[in-house]
């Protein structure tokens, strides 16, 4: 089980960066590395939804991912941050937390 | 139609968040074609749609479109847990997620 949710981080790892691709790519090489970015990320969801159910996996992946996408636009690119995005991310991440535990013991 | 566009790319994602589903019970190349597509196809529409609409709206609405969509899927046709406790968490992913989508 918690093999499946390792997998989910990496796919949300994956998914940042070819969210972040998708948007800063300029080269060719850069689009390519984008592209290998998505096939691991959806790779990685695949893997982690053997075991976990699909609702559940699809949800955390999106979840983590916007997660790491809002922490690499404000550390790397400069965008904003605010009060409201740091109160919404921990609503997330309780979110995914309760699924962690909920799915656990039930399945 | 930018509407339209954003609704079929969210149906398409909903039927990809199934197909990984039926991908993960068959194992065959024909399950692995069928989710390539439905993404695919998700991600094109989007596309199409954020041409004109602006981006973070209309990845919230897709995102919430998917995310619900293939939780009920999950629990209409591949037995999925129907527990409250995991509904309301994966409520609250998605809450925050179009929230965050929305003030960004």
């Amino acid at each position: 089980m918690t093999k499946h949710w390792l997998m989910l981080i990496v796919g949300a790892f994956f998914e940042v960066l070819w969210v972040t691709g998708m948007k800063h790519s300029t080269s060719w090489l850069e689009v390519l590395l984008t592209l290998v970015a998505i096939i691991i990320s959806f790779y990685a969801l695949i893997r982690a939804s053997e075991a976990l159910p699909v609702g559940t996996a699809y949800a955390v992946f999106v979840g983590l991912g916007t997660t790491g996408t809002i922490i690499v636009s404000s550390l790397l690119f400069g965008e904003s941050f605010s009060l409201v995005k740091g109160l919404l991310l921990a609503i997330l991440l309780a979110g995914v937390l309760g699924l962690k535990i909920i799915t656990g013991k039930k399945g | 139609m930018s509407w339209i566009y954003l609704l079929i790319a969210g149906f398409f994602e909903i039927l990809g968040v199934g197909s990984i589903s039926r991908y993960n019970q068959k194992k065959d190349s024909l399950s692995l074609l069928i989710l390539i597509l439905m993404f695919g196809c998700s991600f094109l529409f989007l596309q199409l749609a954020m041409r004109v609409l602006p981006m973070g709206m209309s990845y919230a609405i897709w995102t919430g479109i998917g995310t619900s969509g293939g939780a009920l899927l999950g629990m209409l046709f591949f037995k999925e847990s129907k527990d409250w406790r995991r509904l309301l968490c994966i409520a609250l992913v998605l809450g925050a997620v179009i929230g965050l989508k929305l003030v960004g």
